[in-house]
């Protein structure tokens, strides 16, 4: 914890808050403990409970990110809202991770992942010209330029480029687990198309993201699409995509699903998903299905502030920049 | 050994060569299954590589010994020790003790990791304690600093402390991330 850093990083949620109040969105404020936390399968949210004074309980989440409730907002009319909030994720320590952590979600109506794509290079140089009054930053020695527009690099065009590894071979399971296999990242014969997706993804490829300037990394295969839209140029690929600055993943984006009946299929998969996992199956939260089928075409986005903070303070431990972070056991 | 057996200093074979594991990282891409970043050292030449392994999946372990050995002194190049029952001495080279260079007191006692009869590393307590040989005053209200100021130990290596640490003081450092842990008091 060093004070300087504290205070910048104060300056930059100030400054966010400025961006978007400035760009006519609604700060909005919804729960962190909620009753149906986040069902994807690798996040384990913290549990805890509630009790009326009859001695009836109900479990109750720390969320994991204020998605579900921010589209209900959406399904009710808003139009353009964003919140910074504190999400929870357990299990999560690292040099970048943090159990609890700062959350910018923004959506957008009437509106794809291309407009989001718009308002994160906006905000971010934005940001940076509230704050530091430049439009560079130093990180780890590095120069790196936030002038909008950033770099724009489909999977595809990453994976051929840093890698080698050719659209045919990236869409064929068997193919990719063959190279995954004789690079020697694994011997697993239980792994499954993610694993080598990501195993080629983080032994080639993530390190040399965003290296001078900031990348959206966009167009995931299908299976990876989360809450995203299928592509409409190429049903193999969903609408979502990453930004990364400096070999950091800082946010994740969708041109948002709105298919209640496709959002089910998903969250029922993601389920079985969790049961095989032997993890806590949680129900399917109705509210959320429900909103989908009142949810215009939008937009939306989760971003780590914590990162932010860091990028814009060359730290390279989330500690560092924390007010008063909990120390939570570290091997 | 898997990797929730990872610790820093184990040893694994890795396409066909020995490395030792000088930190690890829990990574988890967002959407998919988590996986350990690994910074894998190579015991025979000292380069460092980067590798991310699926959380789960067991790599080939490298059996260690360990001998307990005097540090001698480093002739720029290479770190010099000596088994004080048997008189063996042996040389590391300057990469290999790379993290732990700052540490090492003269004549100290040290463990020495053998891979294969071959010294590749030393290993220290946690924590161990050094004398501040130099501390400039702390000026109060530092703000830039966040209370903290540089002091210089008996190794010549700069650590950051409290303003109240002063010249002639006995502090404790955590060996692995040389971070000031607390004073020592004398008795």
């Amino acid at each position: 914890m060093e004070v300087k850093k504290l205070e910048i990083r104060a300056k930059i949620i100030k400054a966010i808050r400025e961006f978007f109040w400035h760009n006519k969105f609604i700060e909005t404020d919804t729960p962190i403990m909620v009753a149906h936390p986040g069902m994807e399968p690798y996040l384990d949210p913290f549990k805890t409970q509630f009790k009326s004074e009859r001695g009836e309980t109900q479990d109750m989440y720390l969320i994991t990110s204020p998605e579900y409730a921010m589209k209900r907002l959406l399904a009710s009319g808003f139009k353009n809202i964003f919140q910074i909030t504190h999400t929870f994720r357990n299990k999560e320590v690292s040099a970048t991770h943090n159990p609890e952590f700062a959350m910018l979600e923004w959506y957008r109506t009437n509106a794809d992942y291309k407009d989001i794509m718009r308002d994160t290079e906006n905000m971010i140089f934005d940001v940076c010209r509230r704050v530091f009054k430049k439009s560079k930053i130093k990180y780890q020695g590095v120069e790196i330029d936030l002038k909008p527009p950033f770099e724009r690099l489909s999977v595809v065009e990453a994976f051929k480029k840093y890698a080698g590894v050719d659209k045919k071979t990236l869409e064929d399971e068997k193919l990719l687990k063959v190279i995954v296999i004789k690079k020697g990242y694994s011997k697993s014969k239980t792994m499954d198309y993610s694993d080598a997706f990501f195993l080629i993804f983080l032994n080639e490829i993530e390190r040399k993201l965003g290296a001078k300037k900031p990348v959206f990394l966009y167009d995931y295969p299908l299976c990876m699409a989360a809450l995203s839209k299928q592509s409409k140029k190429d049903k193999k690929y969903a609408e979502r995509f990453e930004l990364y600055i400096a070999g950091l993943e800082l946010a994740n984006a969708f041109s948002e699903l709105i298919d209640a009946k496709e959002q089910r299929v998903r969250l029922e998969d993601e389920q079985e998903m969790r049961r095989r996992l032997k993890k806590e199956v949680y129900s399917i939260d109705e509210k959320f299905i429900s909103a989908l089928e009142y949810m215009s075409e939008s937009g939306g986005i989760a971003l780590g502030v914590d990162r932010l903070v860091m990028l814009f303070t060359d730290s390279t431990k989330i500690d560092d920049i924390m007010f008063c972070g909990e120390k939570f056991i570290k091997e | 050994m898997q990797t929730s057996d990872f610790r820093k200093g184990n040893a694994v074979k890795y396409n066909g060569e020995t490395w030792l594991i000088s930190d690890f990282q829990f990574v988890n891409p967002g959407k998919g299954t988590a996986f350990t970043r690994t910074k894998l050292k190579n015991i025979k030449t000292g380069k460092a590589l980067e590798v991310s392994f699926k959380s789960g999946e067991s790599i080939e372990e490298a059996d260690l010994q360990y001998r307990k050995c005097q540090y001698m002194y480093n002739d720029g190049t290479d770190y010099n020790f000596m088994d004080n029952k048997t008189y063996d001495q042996f040389t590391i080279t300057k990469d290999l003790v790379a993290e732990y260079a700052d540490l090492m007191v003269d004549n100290s006692e040290v463990t020495l990791v053998f891979i294969d009869g071959v010294p590749c590393s030393i290993q220290m307590p946690p924590k161990l304690d050094f004398k501040v040989i130099a501390a400039p005053p702390g000026e109060k209200g530092d703000t830039a600093t966040g209370g903290t100021k540089p002091v210089t130990i008996e190794t010549g290596a700069t650590v950051n402390v409290p303003l109240f640490i002063k010249e002639g003081d006995t502090i404790r450092i955590n060996t692995e991330t040389h971070a000031y842990v607390e004073r020592v008091q004398q008795k």
